[in-house]
């Protein structure tokens, strides 16, 4: 059944849409004033777009930023996927534990985790950087990535897995015929979050990113003693723009590949 | 077909995962021999500039890695006290980093720059010897105050501590946020030292503190001057640097010295024990204490130069400015906290309830 | 044997989390109890003090200043992304895709810096006070920064997302066919939502709130900078303790009634999904 979308209901939406993105839209204009700080605003400029691409640290670290929240996009949906799926087999006992060590990650503070886990790894000679990175992002976004494909997974009717199985189906075939396409839509959904999770966590990463390493927001909140520079509004502005550009392209090249199907 | 599809998908994907983990991590093995690793406050607290022309004359690379606490740094530092060289961190931490045995003691002589070291700067108590610091930055805490602003809200000029307390600067202060600082304020108003212990005297400073609270806007530690920029506060009590930007955003900005007296911060080098690259930290270490370059730096950063040698580089604006070029009676109005630990607890649990009320 | 052959798989995972999180929170637990030195530094001496100090009247308040910020932010992010939630699942396919990647955008800007855009938007100088004195409404700016709603608006919009996507994926899932059945016997839309689909989405909802709430307990940089620092919340303690406090032991106190505090609320959520064995974390 098609539910249509009332009118109250679009301009609510709409209307939702319009406050998330204010202060996302201050930031962006906040990227052309000539003043430093955000306290006022003094005229137009473009000039921290310009010491933006000078600014080796800045364009370093953001590149970091994104290897370590691809990777831990990656690692989460792995293990976050394939934990959501052994928890359909195992006994409840151990269902039972894994969700305890799913939940666990979420309720720690994260600079007791932080301090901790620096401590953890260095005691058993981990060198940090990308590795520690990784590991301690994938953390806190193997649980979303669980908790989601879970409520994906309960919707299957155990007795289609069952009758596969009857049918001579191998446990291996039944995940990746019936299984993964089914929840591969929460996968991506909930790897998009966590990318945006590690993108965007600074407390851990403080902890954990060594000697030469140091992750987009890592920089942008080291900067606050000295004022933070609209560089970093410029580099978000340029982001965003970014995403859109990419997400625009891929839309149109569905489109395409459709009309030429 | 499409399932045979998406495994082959995802097995590529997990098997580039591991390659640049492996790559990554064997990467992370192979120390470059000309490396320095230093450890700080971020923004440009060592300016990037001075760093690359650092990294262009010697050859040797400059890993900057930033941090918001000089608890924090103190934390990486005794993880792995091999990681880094160089640290620069504020007197008290340098005192517990002493004492802790985790610095360097520095060899003067690799480093001929260090006469340029204004002698009033000898002998701190964080390092009565000189020998495991370096000053770097210096900073006041004072009050930045918009008189125009105060004579509105039909208020006395602002002179001292003591006239943050008149009834008519209702919500218009805004306060550096650390306990010990505002309880150092407090205790200066009424004539008393910093870090006071004697329990009746912090109990007076107690009752005095929470008498502030309807007067104050915002605490905030990073950014206070904001607040005097945008007119929502015409009194500020905060460091120097924020101060100076402050009134160059808006020139009407006033500094007050308060007579009761000031507190006065030491950013200063020190070199970790176990430091990898003692050579290429003693280079740098010079490099930075060159006149020209410590001129550079104060003007970019705005705190005020311990180098004796750099005054005669410094721009005109920057020596005509009271509040980076303190006025020799302004020193001696300052000075340090001492001796934090012993207070904390105490000045923390007063300080939150402060914030409660 | 059978059991083991079941549980084989499972063990790598439980082991690996378990070895991540279960170390360093053991660790947080042993230093909960130990002592400082003259210097500050933690010298293994075993001590009560520090839970001691956690039942002090001040810091109770704390405590009570959190849950209510928790609470509250749970309550907010509820009324406001349950519709989001509900009118996005009930979109044709691609509009809802645009729909989640929208809700879903904001995360690629470093909070920090999204918590920046609120404060220009409501600054004495910002720009909905420009806007309003451009357009004579008022004349004097208002103030609407450094209050306790401020920090509600910003945490709840730093964790709004969260909620929308717990909520979604339960009312995505609801078998459209009761829907159906209950228009059919006659209800109207209002009392189809509140008969149905309400109760049916629950468990979404107790899962959206643990989501919410939980994180809502530890932020701190909003309420130091939307808030001016003018009241203290759990968050902020811990994080001062750790660092200008330099009290670890009792950060790690604070840290460890924190999570007694969160998994008191993660049980009880238990209890309301628990009927409807369609949980969060079952």
């Amino acid at each position: 059944m098609k539910l249509k979308t009332s009118k109250f209901g679009a301009f609510y939406l709409s209307l939702f849409f319009v406050v998330l993105y204010l202060p996302v839209l201050s930031v962006i204009l906040y990227s052309f004033n000539a003043s430093p700080s955000t306290a006022q605003w003094t005229g137009f400029t473009l000039d921290w777009y310009r010491e933006l691409f000078r600014d080796r640290v800045i364009v370093e670290s953001f590149k970091v930023s994104i290897e370590v929240a691809l990777l831990t996009a990656l690692l989460s949906a792995i293990m976050g996927t394939a934990s959501a799926v052994i928890s359909m087999w195992v006994t409840d006992g151990m269902k039972k534990a894994i969700q305890g060590m799913m939940v666990l990650p979420l309720l720690v503070p994260e600079i007791a985790l932080g301090i901790a886990l620096l401590i953890f790894f260095n005691s058993i000679n981990l060198p940090f950087g990308h590795l520690t990175l990784v590991l301690s992002h994938s953390l806190f976004c193997v649980p979303y990535v669980y908790i989601m494909v879970q409520l994906r997974l309960k919707e299957i009717d155990r007795s289609i897995l069952e009758s596969a199985r009857d049918l001579g189906a191998t446990t291996w075939q039944v995940i990746e015929t019936v299984i993964l396409p089914l929840v591969t839509p929460s996968i991506i959904t909930a790897s998009l979050l966590a990318l945006a999770m590690s993108l965007d966590d600074v407390i851990i990463s403080t902890y954990m990113s060594g000697a030469k390493t140091t992750t987009l927001p890592v920089h942008i909140f080291s900067m606050m003693r000295v004022g933070v520079t609209p560089k970093v509004n410029a580099l978000c502005t340029l982001i965003l723009v970014g995403t859109f550009f990419i997400v625009g392209l891929s839309q149109l090249t569905k489109k395409q590949n459709k009309e030429a199907v | 077909m499409k399932n045979r599809r998406f495994s082959l998908v995802i097995g590529i994907l997990v098997i580039a995962l591991l390659a640049v983990v492996v790559v990554r991590y064997v990467n992370r093995g192979e120390e470059a021999p000309g490396e320095v690793n230093l450890m700080t406050w971020g923004g440009d607290f060592i300016p990037r500039a001075i760093i690359e022309e650092f990294e262009k004359e010697t050859g040797i690379k400059v890993n900057y890695k930033e941090v918001t606490s000089n608890e924090d740094m103190q934390s990486l530092l005794e993880a792995s006290p091999d990681q880094y060289d160089l640290a620069v961190t504020t007197d008290y931490m340098v005192d517990i980093l002493r004492q802790s045995d985790m610095l360097a003691v520095l060899d003067k002589s690799k480093i001929p720059n260090y006469a340029n070291i204004n002698p009033v700067y000898h002998g701190a108590y964080y390092d009565p010897n000189d020998q495991y610091s370096i000053p770097y930055a210096i900073s006041i805490s004072f009050l930045l105050v918009n008189p125009e602003g105060v004579e509105s809200l039909g208020a006395r000029p602002i002179t001292s501590y003591g006239d943050m307390w008149q009834e008519e600067l209702v919500n218009n202060i805004v306060l550096i946020d650390w306990s010990v600082e505002i309880m150092g304020l407090v205790l200066k108003s009424l004539g008393y030292e910093y870090n006071e212990t004697d329990p009746v005297k912090v109990a007076e400073a107690r009752e005095k503190l929470f008498a502030l609270k309807p007067n104050i806007k915002r605490f905030e530690t990073n950014t206070p001057e904001d607040s005097l920029v945008n007119g929502e506060a015409v009194i500020g009590f905060m460091y120097s640097n924020q101060a100076v930007k402050g009134q160059q955003a808006r020139p009407n900005l006033q500094p007050v010295f308060p007579t009761e007296g000031m507190p006065i911060y030491i950013d200063s080098w020190v070199m970790s024990k176990q430091a990898p690259n003692k050579d290429g930290a003693y280079k740098f270490l010079d490099f930075i204490m060159r006149p020209e370059i410590a001129a550079r730096i104060a003007d970019m950063t705005k705190f005020t130069s311990p180098n004796k040698a750099a005054e005669a580089h410094l721009p005109a604006d920057f020596k005509n400015n009271p509040m980076l070029n303190l006025a020799d009676e302004v020193v001696e109005n300052t000075s340090f906290y001492i001796g934090v630990d012993r207070v904390l607890d105490e000045y923390e649990h007063i300080y939150s309830e402060f914030k409660l009320r | 044997m059978q059991t083991l052959k079941r549980n084989i798989l499972a063990v790598p995972i439980v082991v690996w989390i378990g070895l991540l999180v279960g170390v360093p929170l053991l660790f947080v637990f042993v230093l909960s109890f130990l002592s400082r030195d003259s210097l500050g530094n933690i010298v293994v001496q075993f001590t009560l003090e520090n839970y001691q100090r956690v039942f002090d009247p001040i810091y109770l308040r704390v405590f009570l200043n959190s849950l209510l910020l928790a609470l509250l932010t749970g309550i907010l992010t509820l009324v406001v992304g349950y519709p989001v939630a509900y009118i996005t699942s009930n979109l044709e396919p691609k509009k809802r895709a645009l729909s989640i990647g929208l809700i879903m955008l904001p995360f690629w800007i470093s909070s920090l810096l999204r918590t920046y855009g609120w404060m220009i938007l409501l600054g004495n100088a910002g720009i909905i006070n420009n806007v309003l004195r451009a357009l004579g409404v008022i004349d004097a700016p208002l103030s609407m920064m450094y209050k306790f709603s401020t920090t509600l608006i910003g945490t709840a919009y730093m964790l709004v997302p969260f909620m929308i996507v717990a909520i979604f994926n339960s009312v995505d899932k609801l078998d459209r066919s009761l829907l159906e059945a209950s228009y059919d016997l006659g209800a109207n839309k209002r009392q189809t939502f509140f008969n149905i689909t309400l109760p049916l989405t629950i468990p979404g909802i107790a899962g959206g709130f643990t989501l919410v709430f939980i994180p809502a307990l530890g932020l701190f940089y909003v309420s130091d900078l939307l808030g001016g620092g003018n009241t203290i919340f759990l968050g902020n303690l811990i994080n001062t303790q750790v660092t200008r406090g330099r009290n670890r032991p009792l950060a790690a106190a604070f840290s460890m009634a924190m999570i007694v505090v969160a998994i008191l609320v993660i049980s009880l959520y238990g209890r309301v999904a628990k009927d409807d064995r369609e949980g969060l974390f079952q």
